[in-house]
């Protein structure tokens, strides 16, 4: 029986392994969506696929690790794999994944001629742009989990195959490496910790990690008052016409939790989740409402029990699309939250911006004809806390992606940022506020395709407790734009698009909130004089 | 000009440290902080440190000095009301930073407070484009009715962030020569002044933290100066940089965002120079304090540069010694966890009460109160004498944490050290392995109160070969101040290609060394004093983050340009073990330190006696060593009395007034001619 301090010191071990991989991985890669945005993640699994540690980088990649390893064993005996193989893919049905451009590459660890664990790094490419989303086949290329590298010989074929898939192949290769360069490091350094300790110490502390893990949360969800909980809320997307009804049902029972969550039927839209996505984007809201501070590996899972209604938009079959699947992840974090307030009131938020707001542009460099692909996902508010305003223009939940600097976009894409502010009135009033929107005007130096992505056009971030409603997103076009198709469209040089990201709601009766606090958001202009009067009953100054 | 006086102001205490220049005498002196104004107890310490040593305050000829002013007053929110005037359109770019949430999973979290509340950021009329021309030209008009909003607003500082000031700095300098007609008394700070490469908003953050902390910074070197003109010190004082380099006062006043590693970076000074005398230039520092610790790699004997760093919540770019702090130290609560797992810290129990065995109240085991137990630490007192310590109670809290783990109580002790010895190993794999460097490779130099004590298990932790401990632990800070030159750090992004960089790199180095040498003459450093170093952050084109690279010596020519792609794919292969051959390299930053030698303390060595240690022997106590087995008597030695030359073998324990080193079995410690201890595997 190992003991605790041994797998506390093995623990601290891990998590500076898949650090490291994520700091080569960041530092090594080519595309602004990696180096700069750092949209990608690094880990280590136990040989059978179950996740050993996270590095804390975007919660939803958990969703593409934790079916990864299981594919691979389906397809590969693990009698054939040799040092250096390098697993590659990115399927949301066969690889694994959630959406195709998140790449996933892994290799397994060999301890004494046995796989003594995996290390996997998931990077979004940001390729696979301007196409369409009736079903997965359009999406781009579908990669089921195949050899990169057999016993560390590339395979030119496989990774000819690829490129030749994807609009920036170049920046597609460069990546890859960074990816390549990221997991070696996790082999050598696992490998290593094996040596010092013992392969099989080490293997043991992984498993008491995950006992750790279920341990803490079956605690956690034990001191949740037992009951059943339910809540609804409705999803839209540029890419649908009308509204979705999703729901959930929570039912805590002593230390564990079972969700049930209903949707209609998939879509011919990339807003479909699968069940890898659903998991991961269950584990981020659970954990962050049970206990934020427990290690992210599979031992957090145990106490949980999944289910949705199979070929709905939460839990969709092949050929569904599956691309813009972060929005509807956002709604279910929120479902969670909106149940759970009724048992732990103290513990969640009002609702956050529930949305993944994209902007995806494609085009051709002037002068050198270049085609060049530029996505970015921008943040919004952040849902008012029981005791705390929520926070202003940041990425929440199941994403948490890097800006690129006005500095570096100006200079490697034809396109001009003109305004990058919050948005008055977008926090919804509450005794505690919620948090602001963001506003985004881009003008085109160029001609370029653009595709716009988001929810919330049509509802708004609701309020807990009295709170009222956040702002709702919005996307508004240069006079002389061609109104845009399912968010796809043109931009002709010197045109702009203004996108506007939803806010979020507001927690407690908005007349409770502190008159000194409503002078100050009306002083900096986070509210209007009219907000003041009307939510605040404040009589404005000036 | 007989001594040289370091002195390093911490929260607790202020540390002194005088060199006789004609006899390498050192000696030092404590006396308690006073955090209200430092310059205080920092001018009363100087008197009393000078006439112990039977001097006067005309004797002295070098004030170096090390300071916590600016850094508290960023963590303590305690800046001045400021302004800000930026580009119209990005009036929230300061307080959305990057979008992301400083917590993944936390609901509750905060950001850090903005410094400048929304409605004193304004906007102004004006554009320019990637290439630095002007798209939008500067609306004067609009700075002046911004100048007089903030004038009535009653600010004390305003920053001015405009986008590419740093490739063109026109419109930032106009409007700063609007604020200063209109604003005269107001504390100026234009981002390109500050900072002038690309990435905004950590531009925008340096300038704010610069004008926030500017009027606190001046307001101190003021009284500062005047405390000490009226003791009688003629000697200019000199401030450390986050850099490890000292700048004059007036110098120090303008940059406080320079400043904000002041402290801790003298220290990674003296650990250089005391690393160099013993000969193992190639170092990991480590300074374990009471609450905290700071790690810091120096390959080559050269402490490694970072040019940025996010420092209690704010991106700040500037040149600074890559040291990497823990929050956790000798005063780290251990405790265990909802899930059952032994974690220490991040709690601390401070100075007061401090760890249980001090008797004043606290019930939570410290890292302290576990070396206490175990022996390592002295079971009755510490500072020599002058701290008497319970260690029944400390055995008591240790032994109820034993029992919620069900584990003995020795072994749970025992397993606090394993768990900040842990800890602390992660913290050094951030700044080495991560940075490509192998931890074997390096000696670990240890200080700070508690360094010495877990130096040795750490050491073998990480496979490193060999511990360092210099004479004074406690004050290394201080000591460093006494070695350190005059330092500036110019800088000027041009992004270029590596195979058209000839013509931009000459006028890049040209216009550098024009603010070189400007720097020197208004230091005052004499030409045989002067060093300049260049080198180039470059990248492959598409890259985002760049690799220093030093640039050959002479005047640039073609074969500088095969010498830098060379260097460069070399660098890069070590860090990431591939080289994109197909792909163009851009020089993206040019950078030029310049050095003012200053004369240092010259360390003496002294005459080397035999290797019996006997006559240091002060006594021996029961240890609780699981290398050994379980409890081990172990001979205790007094540090003041070891001669260069003396070895000891491991187990064996070394004291002095405010610090304990721990010898493994297994380990041969040896003294050197500086009275460096070092420590080493093997007989």
């Amino acid at each position: 029986m190992i003991d605790p301090i041994t797998v506390e010191v093995i623990g601290s071990a891990l998590a500076s392994i898949v650090e490291e991989m994520g700091e080569a991985l960041i530092r090594a890669s080519h595309s602004t969506n990696i180096k700069e945005r750092r949209d990608c993640s690094t880990a280590l699994f136990e040989p059978e696929g179950r996740t050993l540690c996270q590095a804390e980088h975007i919660p939803i990649h958990l969703g593409s690790f934790i079916g990864l390893i299981p594919h691979i064993l389906k397809r590969h005996p693990v009698a054939e794999m040799r040092p250096g193989d390098v697993f590659i893919g990115n399927d949301a049905y066969e690889g694994g994944g959630t959406h195709l451009p998140d790449i996933v590459l892994a290799e397994p660890v060999f301890i004494e001629g046995r796989i003594a664990a995996w290390a996997v790094n998931l990077a979004h490419h940001s390729d696979f742009a301007d196409r369409g989303h009736a079903h997965i086949y359009q999406e781009g290329l579908r990669i089921p989990p195949i050899r990169l590298y057999r016993a560390g010989e590339l395979q030119r074929d496989v990774q000819e195959l690829i490129l030749l898939n994807c609009q920036v192949p170049r920046e597609r290769l460069s990546d890859l490496r960074a990816q390549m360069a990221a997991n070696r490091l996790g082999v050598q350094r696992y490998a290593a910790l094996s040596a010092k300790y013992g392969a099989a110490t080490v293997a043991e502390a992984g498993a008491a990690l995950l006992d750790y893990a279920e341990r803490k949360m079956r605690a956690g969800i034990a001191a949740i008052p037992d009951g059943t909980y339910r809540f609804a809320d409705r999803h839209d997307s540029p890419e649908i016409e009308g509204e979705l009804d999703l729901s959930v049902e929570i039912t805590v029972a002593g230390d564990a939790m079972r969700l049930h969550f209903d949707g209609p039927p998939q879509v011919r839209a990339g807003i479909n989740m699968v069940m890898t996505a659903l998991q991961a984007t269950v584990y981020y809201a659970v954990k962050a409402v049970v206990d934020p501070t427990l290690p992210p590996n599979a031992g957090l899972a145990r106490p949980l029990t999944i289910t949705a209604t199979e070929g709905s938009v939460v839990n969709c079959t092949l050929p569904a699309a599956v691309n813009a699947r972060l929005s509807t992840c956002q709604r279910v974090v929120d479902l969670i939250l909106g149940a759970l307030a009724a048992a732990v009131p103290g513990r969640v938020t009002a609702a956050h911006n529930g949305a993944c707001v994209v902007a995806s542009f494609v085009g051709r460099q002037p002068g050198t004809g270049e085609p060049w692909v530029y996505l970015e996902t921008i943040g919004g508010g952040f849902g008012a806390r029981a005791t705390r305003d929520g926070l202003d223009g940041v990425h929440v939940h199941t994403t948490n992606t890097s800006n690129l600097p006005v500095e570096a976009l100006e200079n490697e894409y034809p396109l001009t940022l003109m305004r990058y502010e919050l948005v008055e009135d977008s926090g919804g009033p509450g005794r505690q506020r919620g948090g602001m929107a963001i506003r985004r005007v881009y003008r085109a130096e160029a001609d370029c395709r653009l595709r716009v992505d988001g929810s919330r056009l049509r509802s708004r971030p609701w309020g807990l407790f009295g709170g009222e409603p956040g702002g709702h997103g919005e996307f508004r076009f240069a006079p002389g734009v061609t109104p845009f198709a399912l968010g796809n469209g043109d931009l002709k040089a010197g045109q702009w698009v203004e996108i506007i990201t939803p806010g979020a709601g507001g927690y407690g009766p908005p007349e409770e909130r502190s008159p000194e606090a409503v002078a100050r958001d009306l002083a900096e202009g986070r509210i209007s004089p009219e907000t003041a009067r009307r939510a605040y009953r404040a009589l404005a100054p000036r | 000009m007989a001594w040289r006086l370091g002195v390093d102001s911490g929260g607790t205490f202020t540390d002194l440290c005088l060199f006789e220049e004609a006899t390498g005498r050192i000696a030092v002196w404590k006396v308690s902080s006073t955090p209200d104004d430092p310059s205080r107890a920092i001018a009363e310490g100087a008197a009393e440190a000078i006439a112990r040593v039977g001097g006067s305050p005309g004797d002295l000829g070098y004030f170096g000095h090390g300071t916590t002013v600016a850094t508290n007053a960023l963590i303590q929110h305690r800046g001045v009301r400021t302004g800000l005037l930026v580009t119209d359109g990005f009036r929230d770019l300061l307080e959305i930073g990057r979008q992301r949430r400083p917590d993944l999973y936390d609901l509750q979290v905060e950001k850090p407070p903005v410094l400048v509340a929304r409605d004193l950021r304004l906007q102004i009329p004006e554009r320019l484009r990637h290439d630095g021309s002007i798209e939008t030209a500067l609306d004067e008009a609009a700075v002046r009715e911004a100048a007089r909003a903030l004038r009535a607003a009653g600010v004390a500082a305003v920053a001015v962030c405009f986008l590419y000031s740093f490739v063109n700095p026109a419109h930032e300098a106009r409007a700063r020569a609007i604020l200063v007609e209109e604003l005269p008394d107001a504390f100026l700070t234009a981002s390109h002044a500050v900072a002038p490469e690309f990435r905004e908003y950590e531009r925008l953050s340096t300038a704010v933290v610069n004008a926030y902390l500017g009027p606190v910074m001046q307001g101190y070197i003021r009284r500062l100066a005047e405390r000490l003109t009226a003791l009688g010190i003629t000697a200019a004082p000199h401030l450390t940089q986050s850099n490890g380099g000292v700048i004059g006062l007036e110098a120090a006043a303008a940059m406080p965002a320079r400043m904000v590693l002041s402290g801790p970076s003298t220290g990674v000074i003296g650990a250089q120079a005391v690393g160099r005398l013993a000969g193992f230039p190639d170092l990991i520092t480590f300074d374990m304090g009471g609450t905290s610790t700071d790690v810091a790699l120096l390959p080559g004997g050269e402490p490694r540069l970072a040019g940025e760093a996010v420092l209690h919540g704010y991106p700040i770019k500037a040149p600074m010694l890559d040291i990497h702090t823990v929050g956790a130290g000798g005063g780290s609560i251990a405790h265990v966890d909802g899930g059952g797992l032994l974690k220490v810290g991040p709690r601390s129990a401070g100075a007061a009460p401090g760890p249980v065995c001090y008797g004043l109240g606290n019930a939570d085991p410290t890292v302290t109160d576990a070396n206490i137990m175990l022996g390592t630490l002295h079971p009755t007192h510490l500072l020599g004498g002058r701290l008497p310590v319970r260690r029944d109670l400390a055995v008591e809290a240790i032994t109820r944490l034993a029992e919620q783990l069900g584990m003995e109580p020795m072994a749970t002790a025992q397993g606090i050290i394993a768990v900040v010895t842990a800890n602390m190993a992660r913290a050094i794999r951030v700044i080495s392995v991560q940075r490509g460097h192998d931890p074997r490779d390096y000696a670990l130099m240890a200080f700070g109160g508690a360094g010495p004590l877990h130096a040795a298990r750490l050491a073998r932790e990480l496979e490193m070969p060999r511990v360092l401990v210099p004479r004074n632990p406690g004050i290394l800070c201080a000591m460093g101040l006494l070695l350190t030159d005059l330092r500036a750090d110019f800088a000027a992004t041009r992004l270029t290609p590596l195979a058209a960089g000839l013509a931009p790199m000459r006028e890049a180095f040209a216009a550098l060394e024009r603010e070189a040498t400007a720097w020197f003459a208004q230091e005052g450093i004499a030409p045989e004093a002067q060093r300049l170093r260049r080198s180039i952050d470059m990248r492959y084109a598409g890259q985002n983050y760049e690799l220093p690279i030093p640039l050959p010596p002479g005047e640039p020519g073609p074969a500088t340009l095969a010498a830098l792609a060379e260097a460069f794919a070399a660098e890069h292969a070590r860090l990431y073990g591939f080289i994109a051959e197909e792909d163009p390299v851009q020089l993206v930053t040019f950078r030029l330190e310049a050095t003012g030698i200053v004369p240092k303390a010259q360390l003496p060595a002294l005459p080397e006696s035999g290797p019996d240690a006997t006559a240091a022997l002060a006594g021996e106590r029961r240890v609780w060593l699981p290398e050994a087995g379980g409890f081990t008597t172990v001979p205790v030695y007094a540090r003041e009395r070891l001669r260069p030359g003396y070895r000891l073998l491991g187990p064996a324990l070394v004291e002095q007034m405010d610090s304990t080193t721990l010898v493994l079995p297994g380990m041969t410690a040896r003294t050197d001619a500086h009275e460096t201890l070092i420590l080493e595997e093997g007989a």
